[in-house]
């Protein structure tokens, strides 16, 4: 039996989350597999150039508009979401692994009794079963989960692993209504905050040196400084230290801070989360100082020193003549 | 307006070890781990114990797992809970957050709960599902990556973090489940007398009875479940390394750095 890929398209104030186009290329691998085609679906208000943009990826867009849909909330799109499953009977529902993504589909996976597999980095179907590959443990361990079911199995998709879809014609966008009983959704939107106007501007600096959990103490940012000053760079962080209020959030670089491509990137002991790691992947030039060679910031370094930050940079200072 | 507030733990091994895939590939070798209180539920116990300090009402520390986990739950008893459960399921490869989920729903059926709270993600298995899905089997309200919390008018204002930094709030009617961002607040220390008291409360045990069932199987979902295999994850692009003494590193590192032009003398 022919299934359809169901791809659930995230958007913030009239733009579409930038990882629609990866869920839209994995959907069409899935869907070369369940026998069916990609199906976009836009839930929102007033979105009707979201969803002809969603369209020139080639495929039909479901575009449910309601006032009930016009600001995110999980148990509105659950519901939503639960109808056009219903009326599509798809074989996958494939959701982006964002903030927003995996509120949604633990909540729509819990509430209507369906499979789910999240942060996957990779997602196949084989004769009907779900096999989900997943990072574990600081992405030191790989595995591949089977799930089985007749139900559609509900995915979120990691950004940054799958190569984005390119456009192409034959797109059209399809009106659908979707009963929401607005009295079942237990949470209102209020507002959206934007964060403050930072000291510097990460995202313009060409030369970023960045510290992590590994220079151990707050008086060691000195030798960091020191170290950008004279590469020309400003300093960033990693979340652990804007946590701990060393340096302001504008200084964090990674998902829930800054994204960020200068020339060159110097990571001083950052393990390299995925989470740092998807918001300074694209720089230039990557070079990590790690005393743990196993650490996965090696990975998107091109450059690698394992070694302690502390102790090298001021030999390296010493070299430079500073 | 007191609050039952219940706030689910979870013990991990410390992701900064290394992990090594033990014979068969269904889990990692354990033999030498060492396990502490996931990152971001220790957030989550911080808020619940502000929440009960500022508006009355009870804690309540939640986990399944094994025995070591008790040493945990102590510890939020020293921090601050009233109570402390486990739900004594003892299955050490539990990839499936579905499972756990159904456990912790049947669990959460049997105590008051006007607020659960649960990290925003754990750091072993990363998944961030459990909580959304309890908000769904339980049918709660429920919102994620949560850095604020405020009690108004019987219901909660709640701020969500998205990407890019932005905050999203919302108005969330109760019963409702949080899962708490990590650096939301700035988590206590337990002070000698209150771990020491902590030592000699007593800890609930729930069984597979005590939660109308006859095994743990019950628990699974709807749904097939099967560890295909565990690998090292296969090195993408690897960095060229730079081996060698400090000193020989740092002529390199100088070396790269005038050769590219980040240095102009």
């Amino acid at each position: 039996m022919s299934q359809e890929i169901l791809v659930v398209a995230e958007h913030l104030e009239g733009a579409l989350s930038p990882v629609i186009p990866e869920l839209i290329a994995k959907a069409r691998d899935l869907a070369a597999s369940s026998g069916g085609g990609v199906l976009t679906v836009l839930l929102g208000h007033d979105a009707a150039p979201l969803a002809e943009s969603l369209a020139s990826f080639g495929n039909e867009v479901l575009y449910a508009d309601d006032p009930v849909l016009g600001a995110y909330t999980a148990g509105g799109y659950a519901q939503a979401l639960a109808g056009l499953i219903e009326r599509t009977a798809p074989r996958v529902v494939l959701i982006a692994h964002t903030s927003q993504g995996y509120d949604l589909a633990p909540h729509l996976a819990g509430s209507a009794d369906l499979p789910l597999a999240t942060n996957c980095v990779d997602v196949a179907l084989s004769d009907g079963v779900l096999v989900a590959t997943r990072r574990m443990l600081n992405d030191k361990i790989q595995g591949d989960f089977e799930i089985t079911s007749e139900r559609p199995y509900v995915v979120t998709l990691r950004s940054g692993v799958t190569k984005p879809a390119q456009p192409a014609v034959g797109g059209r966008v399809t009106r659908v209504h979707v009963a929401l009983d607005p009295s079942k959704i237990p949470t209102r939107f209020l507002r959206l905050d934007r964060p403050a106007v930072g000291d510097i501007d990460l995202a313009t600096a060409d030369v970023i040196v960045a510290a992590g959990r590994g220079i151990q103490k707050k008086e060691n940012l000195a030798l960091i400084e020191a170290f950008a000053r004279r590469i020309g760079g400003v300093v960033g962080a990693s979340r652990p230290l804007t946590d701990l209020d060393w340096l302001p959030k504008t200084r964090q670089v990674g998902q829930s801070g800054q994204t960020v491509r200068p020339r060159l990137y110097v990571a001083c002991g950052i393990s390299g989360a995925m989470q740092h790691v998807s918001g300074m992947k694209d720089a230039d030039l990557i070079i990590a100082v790690n005393t743990d060679p196993s650490a996965p910031i090696f990975e998107v370094a091109h450059v690698g020193f394992v070694a302690n930050a502390l102790e090298l940079l001021p030999a390296v200072l010493k070299e430079l003549g500073a | 307006m007191p609050l039952n507030v219940v706030v689910c733990l979870k013990q991990i091994p410390n992701p900064d070890l290394q992990f090594q895939v033990a014979p068969g590939g269904q889990d990692i070798r354990r033999e030498t781990l060492s396990y502490k209180t996931n990152g971001a539920d220790e957030f989550a116990l911080e808020e619940a114990v502000r929440i009960k300090e500022k508006h009355g009402g009870r804690v309540l520390a939640l986990t399944v797992g094994p025995k070591r986990t008790e040493q945990m739950l102590r510890e939020a008893l020293a921090k601050g809970a009233d109570e402390a459960v486990r739900v004594a399921f003892d299955e050490a490869a539990s990839f499936d957050p579905g499972k756990i989920a159904r456990i912790l729903a049947a669990a959460l059926r049997t105590v008051p709960h006007d607020l659960v709270f649960t990290g925003v993600q754990s750091d072993d298995m990363v998944s961030s599902a459990t909580g959304g899905l309890v908000a769904g089997i339980l049918g709660m309200a429920h919102a994620s990556v949560v850095t604020k919390v405020q009690v108004a008018d019987g219901g909660l204002e709640v701020s969500c973090e998205l990407e890019g930094g932005l905050e999203r709030s919302y108005a969330v009617r109760l019963p409702a489940l949080l899962t708490i961002q990590f650096g939301t607040n700035q988590p206590r220390y337990a002070p000698l007398s209150a771990i020491m008291r902590a030592a000699r409360q007593p800890i609930r045990e729930l069984t597979p009875s005590d939660l109308g069932a006859a095994s743990w199987n019950a628990f699974a979902g709807s749904y097939g479940f099967r560890i295909r295999g565990l690998t090292p994850p296969a090195a993408k692009g690897r960095a060229e390394m730079v081996a060698g003494r400090v000193a020989d590193q740092a002529k390199r590192l100088a070396l790269i750095l005038r050769d590219r032009g980040f240095v102009r003398r």
